[in-house]
């Protein structure tokens, strides 16, 4: 199914900020909010995952059910899971579409990425504070 | 120790009353402060990386600040085409530096304006900025809108400081005189307490604008029945709340910015604000989200004419957003090493970006681990302003606060780290 998702900040991502290796932000920014009668269509439920696939990319998500966000839209917070979807074209304002793109949305068994595997699956090295 | 008049570091609210209790080197008590704020000040010192870190091969050492400083030189001085980006969490000072040396170096300095409010700043250049002080809104408005934005989870104390939770001076019963209108694509806990909910279809924000420009101006008569999902009867009730209020105040967040038409839906925010002005006072302003965002465009414009993306590259300040941006320079994989300072691409930018930052050398100055750190091939960990470094940081409104240092773990300062790394570079330029 076709969506419009947008992102935006909230609270628990920003109280994530300052420690973005910790599993409170990987939590807070992988998390897709959706209207209950979208879940209901997709046939899935609240705690299961979706794979979004938009311009920039894929990524598999957690979704949650809001009343708050219409039908026919998703919302992901800022952050580095709802950036794998975003493109890159900025129609010459230095800006990328953060709100209002389209994705295809469809259930998934895929288990949602930690962030070190999404910085590697584009050519990173996660650094392992425990292995110090 | 009780340390009062303290400065949150967080948001560009930079609330200034916060008081800060510590037990040697650890915080643990902050009164004053929202969550965010809260989160940064008793958590910060915890999770610093504790020295700087480099690749080598598949796996990271540790290194010495001479060694990180060094090579972070070195990368600069190779590039042909260097990018400094990030610049919105570090103080003035350093802000200042960085410009000097994107100019020894012939490179691209940009902050994280371009991907926040980097069109509002266009829509500024093109129309102007009726602003004003937050005191200015404090003491007077009877009207405050915000549009496509949610402060209560992004600038938490920006209602109880500046508006609906507010006493004002100039208003006998603030809470009870000011009214409150909310425009967003979807309900939030700032929606819930607004005299007005104004819920707009994605997208529709500059046919909303357009809309009430048209009924401020008296044709009514050429609005439709619904605009963007708005109905023609609130948007004629929004448009004679508007002209009758005393002092308005429009804040309008990145859901305008990010959103379709993005610099243009500024433009027609502030003609609708410059339609305001011919029947009573309004103002608008930016919700700017790092604390020290504003003063980026501040220092880059008093010592570059431009306000973020300057292109050294031509020996002279050159500013093209669109061109000399950073997810477009790095997007065309144009930059050939990468310093970025107090930001978090990795967090923040798309994915095709960030495949090029891997490619290249990059060098992150940053206190903490974050998601970029993966990408950089260098980490140097350093203070963290507002908490064991001082400088200077810009409020929302332009208004420069000194944020204060009250603890001392032993980092230096970003402007410490980036001058020495500028010293090395001036060596080299200017033996």
């Amino acid at each position: 199914m076709t969506f419009l998702f947008n992102t935006g900040r909230t609270s628990a991502q920003g109280t994530g900020l300052e420690h973005k290796s910790g599993p409170e932000y990987r939590e807070a920014t992988s998390v897709c909010r959706m209207n209950p009668v979208d879940l209901m269509q997709l046939e899935i439920e609240a705690g299961e995952r979706i794979r979004a696939a938009g311009p920039g990319g894929v990524v598999v998500l957690r979704v949650a059910a809001s009343d708050d966000i219409p039908q026919g839209t998703v919302f992901v917070p800022l952050g580095p899971y709802a950036n794998a979807v975003v493109g890159a074209e900025t129609h010459g304002t230095g800006m990328p579409d953060y709100k209002s793109v389209e994705v295809e949305v469809e259930p998934t068994d895929d288990p949602v990425p930690t962030i070190d595997q999404l910085m590697e699956a584009v050519g990173g090295l996660a650094y392992l504070e425990e292995e110090r | 120790m009780i340390h009062r008049d303290m400065i949150c570091p967080f948001c560009g609210c930079l609330c200034d009353d916060l008081v800060i209790t510590t037990e040697g080197n650890e915080v643990v008590q902050v009164d004053n402060a929202c969550t965010l704020g809260t989160h940064k000040l008793m958590g910060a010192w915890k999770n610093r990386l504790k020295n700087p870190i480099m690749r080598d091969g598949g796996e990271w050492r540790d290194a010495s600040y001479e060694e990180a400083i060094e090579y972070a030189a070195g990368v600069l001085l190779d590039a042909d085409r260097p990018l400094l980006y990030g610049w919105s969490s570090t103080q003035g000072e350093a802000q200042g530096l960085g410009v000097s040396m994107a100019e020894l170096l012939g490179g691209v300095i940009d902050s994280t304006t371009s991907v926040c409010h980097g069109p509002s700043i266009l829509a500024i250049q093109e129309v102007g900025h009726p602003g004003c002080t937050l005191g200015q809104v404090k003491n007077r408005a009877d009207l405050v809108i915000y549009w496509a934005c949610n402060p209560t989870e992004a600038h938490p104390r920006h209602m109880s400081r500046y508006t609906t939770y507010a006493d004002g001076f100039f208003l006998e019963n603030a809470f009870r005189d000011r009214k409150l209108i909310v425009v967003d694509v979807r309900k939030s806990e700032t929606t819930s307490i607004a005299d007005e909910f104004v819920k707009v279809k994605p997208g529709g924000d500059y046919a909303v604008f357009s809309a009430l420009r048209a009924i401020v101006r008296g044709r009514a008569d050429v609005v439709p029945d619904t605009v963007a999902g708005v109905s023609k009867e609130q948007l004629v009730r929004i448009g004679a709340m508007c002209k009758e209020a005393k002092f308005g105040a429009l804040f309008f967040g990145v859901g305008l910015t990010m959103a379709p038409g993005k610099y243009k839906n500024i433009r027609n925010a502030i003609e609708l604000v410059d339609e305001l002005n011919r029947y009573t006072k309004w103002t608008l302003t930016p919700l700017r989200g790092h604390y020290n965002v504003y003063g980026s465009n501040e220092v880059f414009t008093w010592m570059t004419g431009y306000p973020y993306a300057v292109d050294f590259s031509r020996q002279i300040a050159f500013y093209n957003p669109g061109e000399t941006t950073a997810v477009d320079i790095l997007a065309r994989k144009e930059c050939d090493a990468c310093l970025i300072v107090a930001s978090d691409p990795g967090a923040h930018f798309p994915k095709a970006c960030l495949e090029h930052l891997t490619k290249i050398p990059t060098v992150l100055i940053d206190p903490m681990h974050t998601v970029t750190t993966p990408l950089c091939r260098c980490q140097i960990p350093t203070a963290v302003n507002g908490i064991d470094a001082g400088g200077t940081a810009y409020r929302m409104d332009g208004v420069p606060i000194h944020v204060k240092k009250f603890m001392d773990l032993g980092y230096p300062s970003d402007t410490e780290v980036i001058g020495r790394i500028f010293e090395r570079i001036q060596e080299v330029k200017h033996p």
